[in-house]
């Protein structure tokens, strides 16, 4: 294995599940029972070879981080597998856009003029955001994949599901490391139409239809804003790869993140184009991570199998939308108008989700709700646009990847057990009869509501430090100005902020104020009261009070006593994610190599967000601000719920009409009925009448010239011999006569 | 033919053919039977040789008397053929009626009736009946009961 490059390595992580969902394809009805061995297999060595990635990755990140250390230095290796389109003299960008920038390349003498070539070279990038990525969905996946081997075990669709889950890993793999951003949209959509066919998986229930239908559906918003990003992105820089590439005339194109363009911070698009292209991918990730207003395909999704909800809708593909802001972390940092947009849409959707989520009373849509609560922290955390808010966006990733996978794969352990039943009211008391899976899933409770040292306490603290350095700047001057030293990045980002060309106000920057900022971060410390009042709320109307089961449940009689725990191949994933979750956290943070590590991504190395360099110091007070908050929900949670049946009177009473707005999803879905549903459905009834009857009938009427001819033919066949022997007569002697005619005259 | 004949000559002549094919043209059309109609299509066919003969003639050229004959040769095999068929058509309907045969009309014409005739009285009119007067005369012993001739 020494030998393979890696170059060949980076190939290889996407390659091995694509391998393996095309083998599941061909030979799954054949291998019957064993179904999941190729896709299993694939997924496995990615994950091995993704894990290689990450260690060689994390050798080649300089290892000095201190105060004053010299600027990080960007890692990032390409592999270009073959040169997808090319177009030679394609474009000549406009005098006074990036792409334009003559200080970046030198136009081409030749022509006379500055023209570019269109080029979508199929690259693959490794760098340190993307092997995390990488790591993050292979092991993940992997872990799904035993999961199911138990949980889809039986089914008769089971060949199908093992190669959409490699299919799946196949293409979110290939949109992490894409180097382009017409790749990124083509794996973009890949993973939309898995996370399709995936919810729809038991397509023959009616909801699970209508729900996958409706995810494809709310995605398509988004995938339309990403798109006329790619567009605009073409537009302005002229090319569309993340890279430096070298032209066949020797020209140095550079890409829009790539080093050359990094180095000096004037070469990105601000005002109003720069911020259209921002809320334009904005708009993509919101679609994809389940943001207000496109979250209302997350918990109808839950229809699909817990698996794939576990992998798609927890740990991975809602993730994207993450990943997308973080890579072009340059692109929104001279738009700070759009940076606060980012934050405030977090904010607000982990707020309004929460809320949501504390009526809920089945436990999948407890934990979407949640999940879009916990990405609306993470858009909130990339919003501030500091290294520090960047870092801990993906750090929150990878501990939301741990615990949210983990509560999703308990949860299906419960649903599995009984019998398909998830409503948390008609069991309890769970904790007696699947003590692994109770166990297990309030470790994942814990990390999610925040409790030390659980691995979502770091990555929220760091959240809130995030936040709280936006909304009171003065407080965290003494640790800035000791981490960050006048290097020559900061005399050119002084310079670039002279530089009028490049910031063009726009509205949106007045937001970018500190009471702004203070508001998000109460909201934010509520919502992380309220989650770990949900979280533990569901903990202990399942697993607390007094043992019930429902009727379907089939137990394994087994350990003397009647046990409804689940098969080991499914309680082994759960417990290396709870180990995980406990963890990893307080391993990432003591360390700190997380965001060191990190920091190293080209798009992360830009003078606009490096100079804002991570403090290492752990905030004690917002530390324990947090966990006031949390202990605050989970007591809250305990009075109304532990102990107790879970089918009995609860915490609602108190709430009164609020009940009633926050099951009803603060009417989400309605207003999208009545606002685009309805009149869409309208324009296509009017549609289909045009068609049926106008288009249809023009058609049809044209058909009928011919009939109408024939029917009047039809008539003089009578049948008689005599008549057609007269009918040939006849014709004898037209043409007698008209020739004796001729013959006259 | 040593001698080319008259133009008049040729002109009644080639008139007789005219006529006869003509004649028979529209007998074909217009009788129903089926014996008749063959009837017809022998009488155009004589019509036919008439004129052959007559151009023949005129032309002083064998080959129009040639033709003629085979011409007669063919319509006697072609007599044999037709009334095998008029056989098989009577044999079948029972009726030597060329409208009998309509079953290869389209779908939505109808049959084509005959004209109603006027109906014939159902039961024919009683006419009065005279009683019997007087008696039968005796056999007479001399009188043959067969006449010699028809």
């Amino acid at each position: 294995m020494q030998d393979l490059s890696p170059a060949t390595l980076l190939v290889l992580v996407p390659l091995l599940p694509l391998l393996g969902a095309i083998l599941t394809v061909l030979l799954g009805r054949a291998l019957g029972p064993r179904a999941h061995l190729p896709a299993m297999a694939g997924i496995a060595a990615a994950a091995a070879v993704a894990i290689a990635l990450l260690a060689a990755t994390a050798r080649d990140v300089s290892p000095s981080h201190g105060p004053r250390s010299e600027p990080i230095r960007p890692v990032e290796m390409i592999a270009t597998l073959w040169n997808w389109a090319s177009f030679d003299s394609a474009y000549a960008p406009p005098p006074g856009s990036p792409a334009a920038d003559l200080r970046l390349t030198p136009h081409d003498p030749a022509a006379g003029r500055d023209v570019r070539s269109f080029s979508i070279p199929v690259s693959l990038r490794l760098d340190p955001l993307t092997a995390t990525m990488l790591t993050i969905i292979t092991c993940v996946g992997l872990l799904v994949a035993i999961y199911s081997t138990g949980y889809m075990h039986g089914d008769p669709g089971y060949p199908r599901f093992f190669a959409l889950v490699a299919m799946f890993v196949f293409s979110m793999s290939m949109l992490v490391a894409a180097s382009n951003f017409l790749l990124v949209y083509v794996f973009w959509e890949a993973v939309g139409a898995c996370s399709y066919l995936l919810i729809g998986f038991w397509f023959t229930k009616p909801e699970a239809a209508r729900a996958a239908k409706k995810a494809f559906l709310v995605n398509r918003v988004g995938d339309f804003g990403l798109a006329i990003a790619v567009f605009l992105l073409w537009m302005s820089y002229g090319t569309l790869d993340f890279h430096d590439t070298i032209s066949p005339q020797g020209v140095i194109m550079p890409g829009i993140l790539g080093q050359t363009r990094l180095a000096d911070a004037s070469g990105y698009a601000g005002g109003v184009v720069g911020t259209a292209i921002c809320l334009l991918l904005l708009l993509a990730a919101c679609g994809k991570s389940a943001q207000l207003p496109l979250h209302v395909w997350l918990p109808d999704a839950m229809e699909g199998p817990t698996p794939a909800s576990a992998l798609i809708h927890a740990a991975t593909m809602v993730t994207a939308g993450i990943y997308l802001i973080a890579r072009s972390a340059p692109l929104f940092a001279v738009c700070p108008g759009a940076l606060t947009v980012v934050s405030i849409v977090g904010a607000t959707t982990a707020l309004v989700a929460a809320l949501i989520g504390t009526v809920q009373n089945d436990l999948k849509r407890v934990l979407a709700y949640s999940t879009i609560s916990q990405l609306g922290y993470m858009f909130a955390s990339l919003g501030t646009g500091t290294l520090l808010g960047f870092t801990a966006a993906i750090f929150h990733l990878l501990t939301h990847a741990c615990f949210k996978a983990l509560l999703f794969l308990g949860a299906g352990s419960v649903m599995h057990s009984m019998g398909g039943v998830i409503d948390m009211r008609k069991f309890g008391g769970l904790r007696r009869v699947m003590p692994i899976t109770a166990a297990t899933f309030l470790v994942g409770a814990a990390a999610l509501a925040g409790v030390a040292p659980f691995a979502g306490f770091f990555s929220k603290d760091e959240i809130l430090a995030a936040l709280h350095a936006k909304g009171w700047p003065s407080a965290h001057e003494p640790h800035h100005a000791a981490a960050v030293e006048p290097h020559s990045a900061i005399v050119r980002l002084a310079s670039f902020a002279a530089d009028s060309r490049a910031v063009a106000p726009v509205g949106l920057d007045a937001l970018d104020r500190p009471e702004v900022w203070r508001l998000l971060f109460w909201m934010s410390l509520v919502t992380a009261g309220l989650t770990a009042f949900y979280t533990f709320r569901a903990v202990f109307m399942t697993f607390t009070g007094p043992t019930r089961v429902p009727p379907g449940a089939h137990g394994h009689g087994g350990h003397g006593h009647e046990s409804y725990e689940s098969p080991p191949s499914m309680t082994l994933p759960l417990v290396i994610l709870a180990i995980a979750s406990a963890v990893v956290g307080w391993l990432l943070f003591s360390t700190n190599w997380l965001a060191h590590f990190l920091s190293a991504t080209p798009s992360l190395t830009a003078p606009l967000v490096a100079s804002t360099a991570a403090p290492h110091a752990f905030h004690i007070d917002l530390a324990i601000q947090g966990t006031l908050a949390a202990a605050l929900g989970i007591v809250v949670a305990a009075i109304g719920h532990l102990g107790r049946r879970s089918d009995g009177p609860q915490m609602e009473r108190f709430l009164g009409p609020l009940q009633t707005l926050f099951a009803n999803k603060f009417y989400f879905d309605q207003i999208y009925a009545a606002l685009v549903v309805r009149p869409l459905e309208a324009l296509s009834l009017v549609a289909a009448l045009v068609d049926r009857h106008l288009i249809d009938g023009a058609v049809d009427a044209v058909a009928g010239i011919p009939v109408a001819l024939g029917e009047v033919v039809r008539r003089g066949q009578s049948g008689l011999l005599q008549r057609y022997a007269l009918a040939g007569v006849m014709g004898v002697l037209t043409i007698v006569v008209l020739l004796a005619w001729q013959l006259r005259g | 033919m040593n001698a080319m004949q008259s133009l008049p000559m040729l002109q009644n002549a080639l008139t007789v053919g005219a006529l006869l094919f003509s004649l028979g043209l529209v007998g074909i059309l217009t009788r129903r039977n089926l014996i008749v109609m063959f009837l017809a299509a022998e009488m155009m066919l004589q019509g036919i040789s008439v004129s052959l003969v007559a151009w023949s003639r005129h032309h002083g050229d064998w080959g129009g008397h040639v033709l003629v004959i085979f011409v007669l040769t063919v319509a006697a095999c072609e007599a044999a053929v037709a009334l095998v068929f008029v056989l098989q058509a009577f044999s079948r309907t029972g009726r030597l009626d060329a409208a009998a045969w309509q079953s290869l009309r389209e779908a939505t014409v109808g049959r084509t009736v005959d004209r109603e005739l006027p109906a014939i009285d159902a039961v024919p009119p009683r006419f009065p009946t005279l009683t019997r007067a007087g008696v039968l005369p005796p056999p007479d012993e001399n009188e043959p009961l067969q006449r010699e001739h028809v």
